[in-house]
């Protein structure tokens, strides 16, 4: 088989030979632009401009957000009745007109818009989405809506880093990649946690791992968190409280709470799934009053005793990480804090669902853990170790982040012996979440706003098709067939009666394999070559083979290059172990999607 | 050759596009870094703003707090302490001083849980400490309510340390004492003592706490040390002539007692302790430098006050019924009895043995009297103590 030359290689052996721009220096300047301004890596210091932006504009999110909290709700801890009941429904009044006349896309999770950019729209995200979201997300936010600044944070990060990306004329590739890179930035810097940002976006949104996505991911996570640091401190978002585990038996108390927590997590994603598209589909008319009368039920549950629920809530967080509340009161908060964020988020309200769900799961697993201790006093667990793995349920139960939910938890505390609890308890959260809820919350946001992205979990879950689910094993009818390189042509045509296939595989020496069809071999021997070995013959025109554990996807590449391809041992590549042509893949997909049922 | 022509003619044009490509790439990175500059710079400034706002509230919320705090209105103490974190989440002193309004508010769980915390933070803080011990001993968790303590002495202070650790372990011996570890409370005192100073008020505390965990050799010898200073004070004379009065040293506890009933009349405890301590030196016949008439006549004295007793505990033991009659009395009657002829003045004199038998009987009936009957006449409790003494000699 003969394999054509790279049409591009002659331009490329021009390029390497520019003449100098400036030609007393010679071809050093040039060479210096040439290594920095190659587009993969200029891309990686585009990221870490991306990084610092973002950086700063989460760290300005944040002062507006506490402005915000000043001027509408009071400076002192606690707030007079008055204003908890105004400040949010007034303040969701203005946020309404704002989503809907000025910035309709501050609106839904910051999430699914980056994926959208991602998957849609090239990278698009307009930078007016980034204003919208800054401005209306630290209003409801700082008003005391139920709602986190981590997603919006995500969101401009994105937004701003597509903005970038389209000044830049990235190729087409590099700009579907930009938003996702903006948007680990704006995580990054919201949750003071650059591992757990990078990890979430390579599980949410981007679903795949190469070295170009990675780099460029870390370092717009590494620079925004330094810059945020440099003006915020670099305190975690809680006082982390020691961390104990006397007994391997004290398992069993966080799978309870892995139980419970997987549980809250379906009623909470649930009441999304179910209000939502009842909000949504109410008149139009309604959309102004939505958020507004969310504020002022938030309002009321603040005034009638659980103030906590409004605005992130990180502050109670870490009073509950600190026994600061009776197990009873915290199932309470955790409970209201379920109803708080349900009404603020399908109300369209802009506003992030990550502190909301660390807040209901710091509450669940303080509360599991207290009433725990109450039933079992010798339990070591304090509560502040229960809310942190309460946190990790939560996220991977509601938001459906398995791997993410560890490293958060780990990364916040700060203390690698929390990762069996953690882990055990996440798992068991995971299982009944997926088991209960099958469509994770970002996918559900997605398609009920009309927009079929890739499912990160569903793709995870993919079953993979293997050559060897295709190929046909190498019996012995199989093995037949093959021919050695040391037969000579005549032999061969001799032999090759009726019976066996027009084309047959040839082993050739010390390792390799082509193939022969009998019309070749024909006039190979008319040419007078009849006493030549097959593997002269055969010389350099060898074919690919595949691995039995390759997907079939690769198979499905080469398939139709050549009729025929061995399926060979790793071990010993002259060992055959089956062979697989385009018509045995085809034939297995047409199965697969029989076997799958047909996509909506 | 026209094709080779459109060759050259895309390769000129392919670099042309590189080097323009070059240019932009290094005016945009330019551009970039200068923008990144001015945002910096101007976040900066706002960061300053914000950081100002937050320090001038959470200041402004601290010292409502703290005044609060002073006049004990610790429900609001802590409303105002705790605005006053959320603009400085991490602040030691606003954290330190909600932990303390929370005690006062017998919020013990939740000021534990924030003085636990900033422990973690700086280990070595005295206040903190002693806190964590007050707050395990109320939980009775001796163990770590005794390592706080001592964390608390060994810890820095602000303001007088070597005041703030006298003080604590002032506090750790009254803590040991009242769970009555007295042998852990004399070894604190010892030390504590080792590092007093001139104070004649201290020593009087101290010898006060010596007397309370049974020192009372460490007790006379700091109440001795006030009195150098003080000689008239009557607190530090009573202690001196109860520690004398306990270790047997009747004659320097009358002159101390004596010292303190003058000093204050109405110290009725210092008073009694005075007669007793009189009258053990007058009834006992072991005495030096007494002669042997008046050996003799304490000798009958004590004989007589002995037969007293028993015959008014043999009556009330009567009244009360049979069970309370003491199994040895009958014997002890019986006994004296038997000796009550032989004790004469003459008798004594001709038999000076008979001194040592009369008073190991009048000692045996003091004894089982006071366990049986309990509390007795000042001849009796004279004679009780100069048992004692002369069972411990």
């Amino acid at each position: 088989v003969d394999i054509p030359p790279n049409p591009s290689d002659a331009t490329l052996v021009e390029e390497r030979r520019p003449t100098p721009a400036l030609p007393f220096l010679g071809r050093a300047p040039e060479a210096f632009m040439r290594l920095v301004f190659r587009e993969d890596r200029f891309f990686l210091v585009l990221s870490v401009f991306i990084g610092i932006f973002a950086g700063l504009s989460v760290v300005c999110f944040r002062f507006a957000i506490a402005w915000c909290r000043i001027y509408l709700l009071g400076s002192g801890a606690t707030l007079t009745p008055l204003r908890m009941v105004l400040a949010p429904s007034l303040a969701g009044l203005f946020i309404a007109v704002l989503v809907i006349h000025v910035f309709p896309l501050a609106r839904g999770s910051g999430v699914n818009q980056t994926k959208a950019a991602l998957y849609i729209y090239n990278g698009y995200i307009p930078l007016r989405t980034a204003v919208g979201k800054f401005i209306t997300a630290a209003l409801a936010i700082g008003s005391g809506h139920s709602l986190g600044p981590e997603d919006p944070s995500l969101q401009i990060g994105a937004s701003l880093a597509s903005a970038l990306g389209r000044r830049m004329r990235l190729s087409r590739d590099r700009m579907r990649l930009i938003a996702p890179v903006g948007a680990a930035a704006g995580l990054a810097a919201a949750f003071n946690a650059p591992i757990s940002a990078v990890l979430f976006v390579i599980e949410e949104v981007i679903g795949r791992w190469t070295a170009g996505i990675l780099g460029s991911v870390v370092l717009s996570a590494v620079s925004s968190v330094v810059v945020m640091r440099w003006f915020l401190g670099s305190e975690s978002m809680f006082r982390i409280p020691a961390v104990q585990m006397e007994r391997p038996s004290e398992l069993i108390a966080y799978s309870v709470l892995g139980i419970v927590g997987g549980l809250a997590s379906v009623a909470f994603s649930s009441g999304i799934a179910t209000l939502r598209p009842w909000c949504k589909a109410l008149p139009r008319w309604t959309q102004y009053f939505q958020p507004a009368i969310a504020g002022l039920l938030i309002g009321i549950i603040a005034v009638l005793g659980a103030p906590q629920v409004m605005g992130a809530g990180y502050v109670y967080i870490d009073e509950a990480m600190h026994g600061q509340f009776t197990w009873q009161m915290l199932a309470i908060l955790a409970g209201l804090k379920i109803i708080a964020t349900l009404l603020s988020f399908v109300s369209g309200t802009p506003g992030g669902m990550f502190a909301p769900t660390l807040f209901i799961g710091a509450m669940l697993g303080a509360a599991v853990g207290g009433a725990e201790h109450v039933l079992f006093p010798h339990l070591s667990g304090s509560p502040g170790t229960y809310a942190l793995v309460g946190m990790g349920v939560l996220f991977a139960g509601f938001l459906r982040a398995p791997m993410t939910s560890v490293f958060m938890v780990l990364e916040v505390s700060g203390n690698y012996s929390i990762i069996l609890p953690v882990l055990i308890a996440n798992t068991f959260a995971y299982l009944i979440s997926r088991g209960l809820q099958p469509t994770a919350i970002f996918d559900v946001l997605t398609r009920q706003d009309g927009l079929e992205l890739p499912s990160m979990e569903e793709q995870r879950e993919e079953g993979t098709l293997r050559v060897e689910d295709a190929m046909r094993p190498a019996s012995r009818a199989v093995l037949d067939t093959v021919l050695e390189a040391h037969d000579s042509l005549d032999q061969v045509l001799q032999r090759w009666d009726a019976k066996l296939p027009e084309v047959r595989l040839v082993r050739l020496d010390p390792t390799g394999w082509s193939i022969i069809t009998r019309q070749a071999l024909e006039i190979m021997v008319k040419e007078g070559k009849g006493n030549l070995t097959l593997g002269s013959a055969l010389s350099g025109r060898q074919i690919l083979f595949l691995h039995p554990d390759n997907p079939l996807e690769t198979a499905l590449r080469y398939v139709d290059r050549w009729p025929l391809l061995p399926v060979v041992n790793r071990a010993d590549f002259r060992k055959l172990e089956g062979v697989i042509s385009q018509q045995d893949v085809l034939q297995r997909y047409q199965l697969f999607g029989e076997e799958e049922g047909t996509p909506e | 050759m026209p094709e080779q022509e459109g060759n050259a003619q895309a390769t000129a044009g392919n670099k042309r596009d590189f080097r323009r490509y070059l240019r932009r790439e290094a005016v945009i990175l330019a551009l970039l870094s200068a923008l990144a500059v001015i945002f910096f710079v101007a976040v900066t400034a706002l960061s300053h703003i914000y950081e100002a706002q937050q320090e001038f509230l959470g200041n402004r919320w601290f010292l409502r707090g703290a005044a609060d705090l002073k006049q004990s209105h610790f429900e609001s103490a802590v409303t105002e302490f705790r605005a006053a974190l959320l603009y400085a989440r991490d602040s030691y002193t606003y954290q330190l001083n909600l932990a303390e309004a929370l005690v006062g508010l017998k919020r013990t769980a939740e000021a534990y849980a924030y003085f636990i915390n900033l422990w973690d933070r700086e280990p070595e803080n005295g206040l903190v400490n002693l806190e964590l011990a007050r707050i395990a001993a109320q939980k009775g968790e001796t163990e770590q309510a005794l390592r706080y303590y001592h964390n608390a002495i060994y810890a820095t202070w602000p303001g007088d340390q070597q005041v703030q650790r006298r003080d604590t372990r002032l506090e750790l011996i009254e803590y040991l004492l009242n769970i009555d570890a007295k042998a852990h409370a004399q070894a604190e005192l010892i030390a504590l003592a080792a590092n007093l100073e001139d104070d004649p008020v201290q020593q009087s505390r101290v010898g006060d706490l010596f007397l309370q965990a049974q020192d009372y050799e460490h007790a006379l010898g700091e109440y001795r040390l006030s009195l150098k200073a003080e000689p008239h004070d009557p607190t530090a004379l009573a202690g001196a002539g109860f520690s004398a009065f306990q270790l047997g040293r009747y004659s320097l506890a009358e002159s101390y007692l004596q010292a303190a009933v003058s000093a204050n009349p109405n110290d009725a405890q210092s008073a009694a302790r005075l007669r007793t301590a009189a009258l053990v030196m007058q009834m006992d016949p072991f005495q030096r430098q007494i002669s042997v008439a008046l050996r003799d006549r304490i000798v009958l004295k004590a004989f007589a006050a002995a037969g007293q007793r028993l015959e008014s505990c043999s009556s009330a033991g009567a009244a009360k019924g049979p069970a309370t009659i003491p199994v040895a009395q009958p014997g002890l009657t019986e006994e004296w009895a038997k000796m009550e002829p032989r004790i004469t003045e003459l008798g004594l004199r001709r038999d000076p043995d008979l001194v040592n038998t009369a008073m190991e009987l009048v000692f045996s009936i003091e004894r089982q009297t006071s366990n049986a009957c309990g509390a007795a006449s000042e001849t009796d409790a004279a004679l009780l103590l100069i048992a004692r003494l002369h069972e411990s000699n």
